[in-house]
Formats: structure tokens, C-alpha cells, sequence
């Protein structure tokens, strides 16, 4: 059977395929179709107002001890340019400095001269252990998270962010592990793309990957404003730069190492371009050949400073003047009292009638509005707090309440599920094992 | 069976053997081989329903075809909201043109003003203008149909002397007279006034713009130059809000709003080096008094929650120098951007604001005794009468400076100090500018003096009415407009992934979304700007909710591919016989057949 799952488009490619499921064979070519280009216009018209970093670390256990010191050595670079950490997502398997062979316990260095420690103070790492996954790599990217996820676990940039991804583990021929148990496709990863550029969450993306040909990881995407860099070429491997004889593994990547060679001449004034931070990477030190991405990157690299995607930007408008609150008008600040809390019940009554007396067409627009006033009334106990939430007039239409599925559909929904999951788990069985053998041997 | 007791009696009769019976037939050729086979192949084909219908995945139908509709029709002709725009002109002695001629040369001037493409939320041109010329006396002349209701001018109620007062009590004195603050029962949009009184005593012109829906020009002015001023009021103001163009190049610069309709205003009061002093602030009373007017204004926009917090030991990240002649420690604007020292200021600690809601930082830093006090030096080398800046999206920064930077400091640990009422109030006004422009207004008109000497009223709101119906205009522009996008990748998505399931929740919040979605253009349509922006909120952080929603990361992990390579293991061998097996079978018995019809048409031909 010839399943050649390389070559396949993930998901975006045939909307009508489930009709053809009778051809079960035919559709097995027609799947085959290449993705089609992306349409979205770029919002160049916004302006860079923030900066984001996620960085992912994507191996765990001892002997990728350098995979871990790669992105703590970002992740400390990056701080150090300006990001503040409340705007970098730190993804790390985290098991290298309390593991019993680190004979520098809760110490993590990227150079044998042990200059450094890089797991000193203030590290805030996002996702740890087995939290590190493709899924949760692809919600923080694109932002569907379970609503109890707190902010700092999210990725909450908008059409002004310039997002720098950094992945180090070791990866293939279009695919990257993710701690030896799955991995992440190329085609993941443009899709994954592709819906955040739809949804504005970037301006300009620039992925960083220090792999085994890293650069073939980034040969489905097709979105506009994304910057790619790979440490290797396809069909390269990407080597460590050094061993540590006191720690016993490799401490550092030769990619990365020789990025940190670049950044730590830099301070976050510096206007060092991207140019020159992709001229600086000589093949020979690499012992690989870095590639970059740029056919869908507008701008021209040595335009760009490097404190662009590493350092942070903040646009700052002056405030020229303040305003005067104090309205010449008399009598207007009777109605506001120093303890009237009472008070704003009694404006919030008054305008619950303003709204009866408006005709038709208009009362239905504010019935919502009335909703929420009927609601919170109810369950008000008078605290000023309640009070307050009362005036932010409209949060939701009864459609929302209802949205919490009933108990039926909840437990069709729950039935539903259990049967996608023994779906996923004979896929495990079967597709998942597949895939892995056919990226291994490919 | 009966297959079986037919074909018996051909038992006794021995086939000839293989050779004789490849080139002859004398009996029949049974079936029952074939219905054997095929039997086996239909009971096959009869349990793959089953199989395709233990598979499915559920997917709630989603309305594509009125998502589709929604956006094209928003394409195609962007929202213009109705506003109703009104010139009175009081000439108590009579003559100058009459109302129709006065209508024609405003609305030919407002045309011209109006660009060809509208800004959003501007009314652009679907507005509705009426002169009236109110000559005392209840002589009165309207342009147009005449056309009079509760909430244009009442002819003779005002006179012209009453508007010579003080701002204050002429803008609630036209308030009065033009109904009910203005807001007018029935639909087409609030209508905006101007009023001109040609005042002949009075030398100069004065030209105010109330905090209502309403300005007026007092003084002695020509007709020409009337039609001009009040053009412009109703261009630049009355109907863009007072935003101006180049304030907003991208969109969603100034729509601080998060993407589930909130808004956290996080007000810190930094104290930079507590060892010097203490500051602490009396946030209760701001909350009740100054900021609760303002989140009341701005309710229809977003879901606004307010919460402070006092921080200590929060140095600034950027450099400051003393400059002996400013008498003060100075940063410059270029500084600006390194001024906050996100690694120190831990601002971002709400717990009340939710996954996508959005935060809106107002610090107030107080400097260290050694950097005190901290000046923030101008490009043209003046000092800001503000101290603060904003920066879009996140918040606003005010560097206050206690009164004495010698104040004791040996042996008093933290005392807290209290900032004094008047320096809250000053705060608070900078920070209400800085609201402002983060919602893309100018932070205020009073200093500036190049809007040709026209008097702005403030209003305690923070917003003015006229400002307040732009924004709300604006908003629900925008707010349909991203709802549309959104529901579209959705429709997107869900087509091109036949494999996803789609959860019931996601259905009904399109469809609500949706339902909201209509609401809004029906109330934009209608001109109520604060329900049209209210209903577009929620149709936006519906149609948010389903793009979002967390049961749509499974797919990456379900295609079709998928699917195939699970139960092709499982079916392809077995199809794969059947197949074969009908096929041989009906390939022999049509051989067998043939030969048999051969043989009955020689045994006929032989008889």
C-alpha cells in the first residue's frame, strides 16, 4: 500500500472530499493537491507597536541537555534586548537542572567555561514538561485555549506584534519532534500560520529553527510578513558546538551558539540588522548552511534592525494636554456624591426608564440591555463592585447562557467525543506509527 | 435453498470432464456460485452504511450561505449611519438670504468638504440638513419641507441676548430648548445644531461647541463666512468626531477593546525607590467619582471593569540627566519607548481580566529622591505640561513629582503619604487625555489654539456627546466589519476540513452572532449609535468565542488522510477479495452461458 503521507496536504486542500468517499482509492490521489497560495492581504498599514517571543525548547531527557540551553540562552538574550517576560511564552521540557547527573544542580550553562548560569533568577517558564506538546504548541500560536487558561500562558499579540518563534530539538525532513512522543509537520505549521495571519495576530513573524533541516519545516508556508531561518539545509544535520567534560553532554548548538556570538555585542539600542545577523552565520563554523526564508518578507533584511523581532518596540504618542473635567455647566456635580453609591442604583433605574420610553425599533435594540439590568439586580448584594458591573451595560445576549449546552447535548456532545477518541486512538496505532517510520526512514 | 433443489437434478448428470466442458455445455449453467458471491458482496455493501455512520463526526450546520451574505453585503455597501444636521439662524431684524438658499450653499459646502471615501463611522453623505431662519417674534422660515419636530428649533424660544451668557449656562439653555437633551424620539440619526446669532453690538465672533449635540456663533459675522464656520463644525466635529484621519492609518490602532468585548482599566500608582517615600493614593474616591461617569459613558463600546493597585520598588528602565537650568532631571521623547521597565513594573497582575480581554495600563510613577523631579523635555526643548505619554494599545505613563523632593527620609520608613485631592484631580485629568487618545480622540481642544478660536465645552463624562456618538458610530463600524472577517475564516475553515467537529456551541454562537450582527446594521440603519454599537460588541465577541473555541484544535489531528489510513488496514484486504471474487465469478458464468447458448442454438440448428 502506498501511502505517501509526506506528500499530502494536511487540511486545507479538498472541501468535497467527504462526497467522494465512495472512490475510496481515487481520492487517495486527489488529496495529493498542493495547498492553494494564500489571499490575505498583508496589514502593512498598521503600525509595530509590541514585541512577542515563543520559545520552544522541544526535547527533553539528559542528552538534549543542549536543546534546553539553546532556548534558556534565547530566552535570556531576549530579556535582556527588552521583551518582558508577561510577553514570552517559554516552552521547556525543564528537566535538565535538578536531574540527578547535573553535577551543577539547579545550574544550566551554554559554555564549558561555566561563566554563566543560565536557569538563575527570574526564569518563568510558560509550559514545563509534559505540557510541551504539538497541541499546546498550536494553541498558543493561533489562541484557542480553554478559557481558564491565564494570561501568561497565551499568546496575546495582535496586528502590531512582531512574534519571534525559536524551536531547538531535532527534527527531519519536514517534521520536528516533540519530546520523542510526536511531532510537528511542516504543514502544521503553515497551517497554523495561515490562521493567524487571517486572524491579525501578527505583523511580522519570524521563525527561527535550530534542527536537522530545519529549512524544510518551513517549505509549506505561504503566508505574507513571515521571515523564516533554519539552521540547516535539507538533508543536513545540525551539529552541537561543544562538549562540557564537567557535565558530560554537549552544552550548545552551533547555530544558536554563534547567534548569541552576534546578539551579545548588542545592547537594545543597537541597530543591527537582520542582514547582518544572517551574513554573520559562515558555513564552515556551522557545519551546515543556514537558510532563510524570505520570498514573503516585504521588507529589505538590512533595513531591519534586529531589535525588531529580538528587542521590544514601543510606539509612544506624548499626551499634550489633560482634559478638564470640571464641567462649567452648573449644578452637574450635585448628582455625584463622595459616598453615593446608592446613588448609581438610583442613575441606573432612571435609565432603565429612558429605555421603556423609547418607540419600537429602538426598544428591541436595548431589550438586551434590560436583560442584564433584570439579571444583575437580582443578585445583587448592594457591594459597590456589583454596582459598578451593573453600568458596563451590555456583556451578554441570553443566546450565550444558552450556549452552555444543555445536559442532552452535553451528553451527545461527551458520546461524540468518545468516539473521536478511539478514532485517535486506533489513528495513534496505526497513522501515528506510520507517520513516525516514514519520517525516520525518509 | 431453492437455487440448491434446482440445480440438484443436474448432479445425476455428470459433467464431462474439464476438457469437454471448456468447449461444450448441455445443461444450464447454475447460479448459485454467483448468488453465493454476491450474497457475501451486498451483505458487505449493506453494512457500510453502518460503518460510515459509526464514524461520523457531528457537525453542527452552520448558517455559510447568511455568513457569506452578511459579508458581502458589508463589503459592498459599508455601514453609513443617518445624522441629522440643523442651522438656525436668529436674525431678529429680518433680511439676508432665506432658509432654502442657505440650505443649498451649507449642503453644497459640506459636500465638497466630505471626501469621496468616508471614514468609518463617519456619517458621511447620508445626512439630512434643515435651515432654519428664526426672525423673533414667531416669524420663522424652515428650508426644505418644513419639516419641525420636539427636537428642532422651536421658533422664538430662545432670544438672541440669552446667548451672550456664560458658555456653561447658554449649552444647557440650548439643551433645554432643543428637547430633551437632544435625544430625539423617532429614527434618522441625533440631530446636531448649530445656531448662528448675529449679534450686532458685539464685536468679533465667538464660536463654542457645547458638550451636547450643539454649537453656537455669537457675534457679528457674515453670511459667507457663517456657512464656512458652521460647515466645518458639522464636517470635522458633528460628524467625524473631532478624529482625525491620520490618528487612525491602521485599523484597530485605536480600538482598545479585547477580543471578547472587555476592557480592564489597571490603574498603578508606582513608587520608584520607597525608601525615599511613600506614596498612596485614595483610589476609591477617583473610582466613584471622576472614573465612574466615564466607564458609564463609554458602556455601549466595551464591558469595562476598573481595578488599581500601588507598587513599590519600580525604577525606570531609561535614562534621565540633570540639567541645572530646567531645575530638573530630564528624559527626552526618543526615551520614551525605553521609559517602561517591563522586567520591574508588574502590572499585568489582574485576576478579574479573563483569557481575551484587554488591559489598559495608567501609571502614575513617582521617582526616586535622586531623580526627582523627572521632567519630560519636549523635541522643540520645552517641558510637557503633562509629564506623560501613551502609547496605543497598551495604556498611558504620568511621571507625577511630590511637591518637595527634600523631604525627610532618615528613620520614617514607610509613611504613607496620601497625594492630595487637587493632585488626584490633576492625575486624573491627564489620565482621562490619555483615555482619550488611546481611543483615538485628542487628548483635549483647550490648548489648542489653531482650530479657529472655536470654544470647546468639556464634559464631565470625559467624552463629549457629540464626541461619544462618533466613537459609539465608529465602533459598531468596526465591530461588524471584524465580526464579518471572523465569521468568514470560520466558514473557511469548517469547509475546507470536512473532518472537524463541529461542536452545537459553536452553531449557536454563529447564530446568535449572526442574529446580533443584524440587530446592529438594522440600529446603525436606524441611527440609535448606542444600541447599533452595543449589538455590534456583542455580534464581534460572539463571532470571537466560535473562531475560537477550544474543541476546534483537534483537526490538525483528523484529516481525511487520516481516516483512510486507519480503516484502509481493515478493508482493503477483505474488498479486495470480494472484489476479485465477483468479478472471476461473473466472468465464468457468462463464459458458461455463452457456451451453453452455443450449445442450445446448434442443438436447435441440428434439429
Amino acid at each position: 500500500m502506498a501511502f505517501d503521507i509526506q506528500g499530502t496536504s494536511l487540511s486545507w486542500s479538498s472541501p468535497q472530499a467527504a462526497r467522494q468517499l465512495v472512490f475510496l482509492l481515487l481520492v487517495m490521489g486527489a488529496v495529493l493537491t498542493p495547498s492553494s497560495p494564500s489571499d490575505i492581504p498583508s496589514s502593512s498599514s498598521t503600525m509595530h507597536n509590541n514585541n512577542w517571543a515563543v520559545l520552544v525548547c522541544t526535547s527533553r531527557f539528559w542528552f538534549n541537555y543542549r536543546h534546553m540551553a539553546n532556548t534558556l540562552s534565547l530566552y535570556r538574550t531576549v530579556k535582556r534586548l527588552g521583551i518582558p517576560d508577561e510577553r514570552i511564552i517559554l516552552m521547556l521540557a525543564d528537566d535538565m537542572a535538578c536531574n540527578a547527573r547535573n553535577t551543577y544542580p539547579a545550574q544550566v550553562f551554554n559554555n564549558e567555561n561555566h561563566q554563566l548560569n543560565l536557569y538563575g533568577d527570574n526564569v518563568e517558564v510558560d509550559y514545563r514538561g509534559y505540557e510541551v506538546t504539538v497541541e499546546n504548541f498550536l494553541r498558543v500560536l493561533i489562541g484557542r485555549h480553554e478559557s481558564a487558561v491565564p494570561r501568561s500562558k497565551r499568546l496575546l499579540s495582535d496586528e502590531g506584534s512582531h512574534v519571534l518563534l525559536y524551536m531547538s530539538g531535532h527534527g527531519g525532513d519536514e517534521f520536528l519532534k516533540f519530546q520523542d512522543s510526536e511531532e510537528l509537520q511542516s504543514h502544521d505549521l503553515s497551517d497554523v500560520v495561515k490562521q493567524m495571519k487571517e486572524k491579525h495576530r501578527f505583523k511580522e513573524l519570524l521563525i527561527m529553527v535550530d534542527t536537522c533541516q530545519a529549512a524544510t519545516l518551513f517549505s509549506q508556508l505561504h503566508s505574507p510578513g513571515v521571515l523564516a531561518i533554519g539552521s540547516s539545509m535539507k538533508g543536513q544535520n545540525a551539529y552541537s558546538h561543544h562538549l562540557d567534560s564537567d557535565i558530560g553532554v554537549s552544552v550548545v548548538d552551533r547555530f544558536t551558539f554563534y547567534t548569541l556570538a552576534f546578539f551579545e555585542k548588542l545592547n537594545m539600542y543597537s541597530n543591527a540588522s537582520l542582514g547582518s545577523l544572517f551574513n554573520s552565520y559562515n558555513p564552515n563554523l556551522l557545519m551546515s548552511t543556514a537558510f532563510c526564508r524570505m520570498d514573503l518578507y516585504q521588507r529589505p533584511l538590512h533595513e531591519v534592525p534586529v531589535t525588531n523581532f529580538f528587542g521590544s518596540v514601543m510606539k509612544t504618542i506624548h499626551t499634550e494636554s489633560s482634559y478638564k473635567l470640571v464641567s462649567s455647566a452648573p449644578g452637574v456635580e450635585s448628582s455625584h456624591d463622595l459616598h453615593s453609591v446608592g446613588a448609581d442604583r438610583l442613575t441606573l433605574e432612571a435609565e432603565a426608564d429612558v429605555v421603556k420610553q423609547i418607540d419600537s425599533p429602538e426598544k428591541r435594540a436595548v431589550k438586551i440591555k434590560r436583560k442584564k439590568f433584570d439579571q444583575q439586580s437580582l443578585g445583587d448584594g448592594n457591594g459597590h463592585q456589583q454596582t459598578k458591573s451593573n453600568k458596563s451595560l451590555v456583556k451578554v445576549i441570553k443566546g450565550r447562557e444558552d450556549a452552555e449546552a444543555s445536559p442532552f447535548s452535553k451528553a451527545l456532545l461527551t458520546r461524540k467525543l468518545f468516539t473521536f477518541s478511539k478514532i485517535s486512538l486506533i489513528m495513534e496505532l496505526f497513522g501515528g506509527k506510520f507517520f513516525r517510520t516514514t519520517c525516520m526512514i525518509l | 435453498m431453492a437455487e440448491i433443489s434446482k440445480s440438484d437434478p443436474l448432479n445425476p448428470n455428470p459433467n464431462p470432464p474439464e476438457i469437454a466442458s471448456s468447449v461444450r455445455r448441455t445443461t444450464e449453467p447454475g447460479r448459485k456460485r454467483l448468488f453465493v458471491t454476491l450474497s457475501v458482496f451486498f451483505s458487505f455493501l449493506v453494512g457500510l452504511p453502518f460503518l460510515l455512520k459509526s464514524t461520523e463526526i457531528y457537525r453542527s450546520p452552520l448558517p455559510f450561505s447568511s455568513i457569506e451574505s452578511l459579508s458581502l453585503r458589508l463589503r459592498s455597501e459599508p455601514p453609513a449611519p443617518p445624522c441629522r444636521l440643523q442651522a438656525v439662524f436668529l436674525r431678529p431684524g429680518g433680511g439676508g438670504g432665506t432658509a432654502d438658499q442657505l440650505a443649498r450653499l451649507i449642503s453644497d459646502e459640506v459636500d465638497k468638504s466630505i471626501g469621496s471615501i468616508p471614514s468609518r463611522g463617519s456619517c458621511g453623505r447620508n445626512y439630512a440638513l434643515s435651515v432654519t431662519v428664526d426672525s423673533g417674534n414667531g416669524a420663522c422660515e424652515r428650508s426644505g419641507d418644513g419639516e419641525s419636530g420636539p427636537c428642532y428649533w422651536p421658533c422664538g424660544g430662545i432670544d438672541v441676548l440669552e446667548l451672550s451668557n456664560e458658555d456653561g449656562i447658554v449649552d444647557e439653555l440650548l439643551d433645554s430648548a432643543l428637547g430633551r437633551r437632544g435625544q430625539c424620539l423617532g429614527t434618522g440619526g441625533k440631530i446636531y445644531t448649530v445656531v448662528v446669532a448675529g449679534v450686532e453690538g458685539e464685536e468679533g465672533l465667538r464660536t463654542v461647541l457645547g458638550k451636547h449635540r450643539h454649537a453656537w456663533l455669537v457675534g457679528k459675522v457674515g453670511e459667507s463666512d457663517a456657512v464656512l464656520l458652521i460647515t466645518k463644525i458639522f464636517v470635522n466635529f458633528f460628524l467625524n468626531g473631532g478624529r482625525e484621519e491620520d490618528m487612525a492609518p491602521g485599523k484597530g490602532e485605536f480600538v482598545p477593546v479585547g477580543l471578547d468585548g472587555s476592557v480592564v482599566l489597571s490603574f498603578s500608582l508606582l513608587n520608584a525607590n520607597p525608601n525615599d517615600w511613600v506614596y498612596d493614593w485614595d483610589f476609591q474616591m477617583i473610582d466613584d467619582v471622576l472614573l465612574a461617569p466615564v466607564v458609564e459613558a463609554l458602556a455601549p463600546i466595551a464591558n469595562i471593569t476598573t481595578e488599581s493597585q500601588v507598587l513599590y520598588h519600580t525604577p525606570k528602565s531609561s535614562i534621565s540627566f540633570w540639567d541645572g537650568n530646567l531645575g530638573g532631571n530630564i528624559f527626552s521623547i526618543k526615551d520614551l519607548p525605553f521609559f517602561v521597565n517591563a522586567n520591574e513594573w508588574h502590572l499585568d497582575t489582574s485576576i478579574a481580566a479573563a483569557g481575551r480581554s484587554k488591559i489598559l495600563h495608567f501609571v502614575v510613577y513617582i521617582p526616586s529622591r535622586n531623580e526627582c523631579p523627572l521632567l519630560l523635555q519636549l523635541p522643540n526643548g520645552h517641558i510637557s505640561k503633562t509629564n506623560g505619554f501613551i502609547s496605543p494599545m497598551w495604556g498611558g505613563v504620568i511621571v507625577w513629582n511630590p511637591h518637595s523632593c527634600f523631604a525627610d527620609s532618615q528613620g520614617k520608613h514607610f509613611v504613607r503619604r496620601p497625594i492630595a485631592l487637587e493632585d488626584l484631580q490633576k492625575i486624573f485629568q491627564i489620565l482621562v487625555g490619555q483615555l482619550r487618545l488611546l481611543f483615538g480622540f485628542k487628548s483635549s481642544y483647550i490648548s489648542d489654539d489653531n482650530v479657529d478660536m472655536i470654544q470647546f465645552l468639556t464634559s464631565e463624562k470625559g467624552f463629549t456627546e457629540w464626541e461619544l456618538d462618533a466613537l459609539y458610530r465608529y465602533h459598531a463600524c468596526y465591530n461588524l466589519a471584524s465580526c464579518a472577517t471572523t465569521l468568514e475564516s470560520l466558514s473557511k475553515l469548517v469547509q475546507s476540513l470536512p473532518r472537524m467537529i463541529v461542536m452545537d456551541e459553536i452553531g449557536k454562537q454563529v447564530k446568535y452572532s449572526l442574529e446580533a450582527a443584524g440587530l446592529a446594521q438594522n440600529n446603525t440603519h436606524l441611527g440609535i449609535y448606542n444600541a447599533s454599537a452595543a449589538a455590534s460588541l456583542q455580534a464581534r465577541s460572539l463571532a470571537e468565542d466560535a473562531f475560537f473555541h477550544p474543541s476546534i484544535m483537534s483537526v490538525s489531528y483528523s484529516s481525511l488522510e487520516h481516516y483512510f489510513s486507519i480503516y484502509m488496514p481493515f478493508f482493503a484486504p477483505v474488498s479486495l477479495h470480494l472484489i476479485l471474487a465477483l468479478v472471476k465469478e461473473l466472468a465464468r458464468y457468462r463464459r458458461e452461458r455463452a457456451k451453453y447458448s452455443s450449445f442450445v442454438a446448434e442443438h436447435a440448428k441440428a434439429s
